[in-house]
């Protein structure tokens, strides 16, 4: 019996091997195919535009590297990379922090806790401009009623018409609305922490802090790993929260760039112009994104 | 102007929402028809005026039964139509905002020259000139009929002004005398609303558009300007027009950085201010949150000499006519029948709007009434922030302005928009 098998086994295998391939071309095919149509190509021109002149409609002139040069002169340009740069950085550090706060919370045994988990989860099911436009609202009538009553001078005008302020306000409602998709990627990972883990450390006496810093954060690294990078990529592209809540305004300080990119491509006419700073803010994010990978994977714990 | 195009987004959405709904049963309705009708697509950009332009339309098909004319309104114009042209899909006959975006793509061809119709004759010669100036197809051609007219005017509550003796400013002392008084007496010479960014744009147009000098923007806007080597320039020439808007806003009210465009038309509504710094365009507005608002109107005193003063008007809805259309015949006559006395005077009458025809008559909105010498004898500028490119964020630098009271950063940084402007305007030319 074992002759034959030894005979065709080898050809079988190789057959078999060559419809899975077929298969997988089949199913791969249509995805990237849509992806280069929808994707690539769009973007590839948008590249392409970046070199010229063009308005978005009409002729167009070929310019070389002129809008690059342009843009690093561009000071309302280099502002727009400021604020959404600090506006990235702290809604990242506050929605990690506070999403993982709020899962080690629901993953612990309360009552009640499904319950609880579908509540934390609703402000990621409500739309971006909802929750800006709700609390544009808030922050302009509501907030300023409360500083007044307690007597506090910076909170008693909305802080979304104070310069200094706004990008706060903005990050606040940022990050109650996105903490929620980050809890659960958290949830996701600390049910993959083994339940022996606590019960041996704390037969060797270990504290609730000590068991966080030495078994649970160490095993959820891959899930917070992924968080930060998905965050800081998120809001690094903040548009829809920006245009509810402050248009960009008081004055134009928190003009993030997708917003620079979208005013004065499509509705000041300098799309070759906006084109090119895409294409740098495109290079930016994903040396960032690479950067943070590369250094957040480092420093995972790997247990196999 | 900006102010129409900035009014909120919300407000455009919904309209724009139940018009789709409006339009997509009207479509509904109309499938079955004869295919011989020949279909115009007329693109309308004003929101608030859906209702006036659609019985417009079912009594010109009334005439026309051949004609079938399909109103496309969209909530975000400005965009929505540079989409059409970049597909090539250029509407037959357009209403469109005549600001500096429309002198943009009337400059690049693709409307029809209008200046042979028989009611381009009637147009009022300033009006026309003030929209021709802006840009059109190389430079010669009409490729926009004026069918309102909005004014930029300082707004008054005249039971405010009598109550507390006080006359109509004709002179800028005199305007300031007056908010003095009124301050003095406890009540809200102006209410401004700092929230919207554009809301500081009427008083600046009328200030900057009046004292700085004639020619600013053929020297600015040239290829190549820099604050240095041109000869005009906002540090040169505009100090006096931001140090006088700077006089008036210093008059606000507590508050008016919350304050929103919406909050500002209820606020004067309801009598909370004498004046307010809104043009035509808000009068509407007021009296949806008052119908009874008393509002009455007065030109700008921008000196001390009122032979100096002038009446910022622009044209609030243009009618334009597609370059390629199909149907030229169909669209003229469209365009004629929109152009009658009777049919803008209508318009006008229930937007607040001004006829800018030559043989008008009077203004049929009593609120205006105070402009209407000014705007018979013809002394008309248009808006100052047309001739601003898009790409600069000029209504945001004048909202910061009022909230820093900054004058040099900000007649410094709109010098720097500018010859940034020019350097990427110099490189679209110097291939």
């Amino acid at each position: 019996m074992s002759v034959p098998r030894l005979a065709t086994g080898p050809a079988k295998n190789k057959l078999r091997s060559q419809t899975v391939n077929r298969t997988f071309y089949w199913m791969v095919v249509p995805a990237l195919l849509l992806f280069v149509v929808l994707h690539t190509v769009p973007a590839l021109t948008g590249i392409f535009y970046s070199f010229t002149n063009y308005a978005g409609y009409g002729e167009w002139d070929f310019v070389g590297l002129q809008n690059y040069v342009n843009l690093f002169r561009d000071d309302r340009i280099l502002s727009s990379y400021g604020f959404t740069f600090l506006f990235a950085v702290t809604a990242t550090i506050v929605v990690n922090i506070g999403a993982l706060f709020i899962a080690l919370l629901l993953n612990a045994k309360i009552k009640f806790q499904t319950a609880f988990r579908g509540i934390f989860f609703i402000p990621n099911v409500l739309s971006v401009l909802i929750v800006g436009y709700v609390f544009n609202y808030l922050l302009s009538n509501n907030l300023p009623l409360v500083g007044r009553a307690l007597g506090i001078e910076w909170l008693s005008t909305s802080i979304l018409t104070n310069p200094d302020l706004a990008w706060l306000g903005i990050v606040g409602v940022t990050a109650w609305q996105s903490i929620a998709f980050s809890v659960i990627i958290y949830l996701a990972g600390l049910q993959t922490v083994p339940a022996e883990l606590y019960e041996a450390a704390s037969i060797d006496g270990a504290s609730h802090w000590r068991q966080f810093t030495s078994i649970t954060f160490p095993m959820i690294s891959a899930f917070f790993t992924i968080n930060m990078v998905l965050a800081l990529k998120g809001f690094l592209q903040a548009f829809d929260q920006i245009v509810a809540l402050t248009g960009g305004g008081p004055g134009t300080s928190t003009e993030s760039v997708a917003m620079v990119i979208y005013r004065g491509g499509f509705q000041g006419g300098e799309y070759g112009y906006q084109m090119a700073n895409s294409v740098v803010y495109l290079i930016v994010i994903v040396v960032l994104s690479l950067l943070q990978m590369r250094t957040l994977q480092r420093k995972e714990a790997d247990f196999s | 102007m900006n102010t129409e195009k900035s009014r909120t987004a919300r407000w455009r959405r919904i309209t724009g929402a139940c018009l789709a709904v409006a339009l997509g049963t009207s479509l509904a309705a109309c499938a079955p028809a004869e295919q011989a009708r020949v279909k115009l697509d007329f693109f309308q950009f004003k929101p608030e005026a859906v209702a006036e332009f659609k019985a417009l339309v079912s009594e010109f098909e009334a005439q026309n039964p051949d004609i079938d004319v399909v109103i496309n309104a969209v909530p975000d114009p400005d965009t929505a139509i540079r989409t059409l042209l970049v597909k090539g899909k250029t509407p037959d006959v357009l209403t469109l905002n005549g600001n500096g975006n429309f002198a943009d793509l009337a400059a690049s061809c693709v409307f029809a020259d209008l200046s042979a119709f028989p009611s381009a004759s009637r147009v009022k010669p300033e009006v026309q000139e003030i929209l021709n100036s802006l840009g059109t197809c190389h430079g010669s051609e009409t490729n926009g009929l004026p069918f309102a007219n909005n004014a930029s005017a300082i707004l008054y509550n005249p039971d405010i002004f009598a109550k507390h003796n006080v006359e109509i400013p004709r002179t800028w002392d005199e305007l300031i005398a007056a908010a003095e008084t009124f301050k003095a007496n406890g009540v809200a010479p102006f209410y401004m609303t700092l929230k919207d960014a554009w809301t500081v744009l009427p008083t600046y147009v009328n200030l900057a558009g009046n004292l700085q000098p004639r020619g600013f923007f053929e020297d600015i806007r040239a290829a190549a300007w820099t604050p240095q080597t041109g000869t005009h320039g906002f540090a040169k020439d505009g100090k006096e027009a931001a140090e006088k808007l700077k006089q008036l806003f210093g008059y606000r009210q507590p508050g008016a950085d919350s304050a929103g465009y919406s909050d500002g038309n209820a606020a004067f509504a309801a009598g909370k201010s004498a004046m307010y710094l809104q043009g035509s365009f808000a009068i509407p507005a007021i009296r949806a949150a008052n119908p009874e608002a008393r509002i009455a109107s007065f030109p700008y005193p921008t000196t001390n000499n009122p032979a100096e003063t002038t009446l910022v008007t622009g044209v609030d809805v243009t009618l334009a006519m597609g370059r390629e259309t199909k149907h030229p015949k169909e669209a003229a006559a469209f365009i004629e029948f929109l152009m009658r006395s009777e049919a803008m005077k209508a318009y006008t009458t229930a937007q607040s709007a001004i006829v800018p025809l030559a043989d008008a008559g009077s203004i049929a909105d009593p609120a205006l009434e105070g402009v209407q010498d000014i705007f018979g004898e013809g002394r008309l500028i248009g808006y100052f922030d047309h001739q601003v490119p898009t790409s600069i964020p000029f209504t945001a630098m004048l909202q910061q302005f009022m909230l820093d009271g900054d004058t040099a950063a900000f007649l410094h940084r709109a010098d720097n928009e500018f010859a940034k402007a020019a350097a990427r305007t110099s490189t679209k030319k110097g291939e």
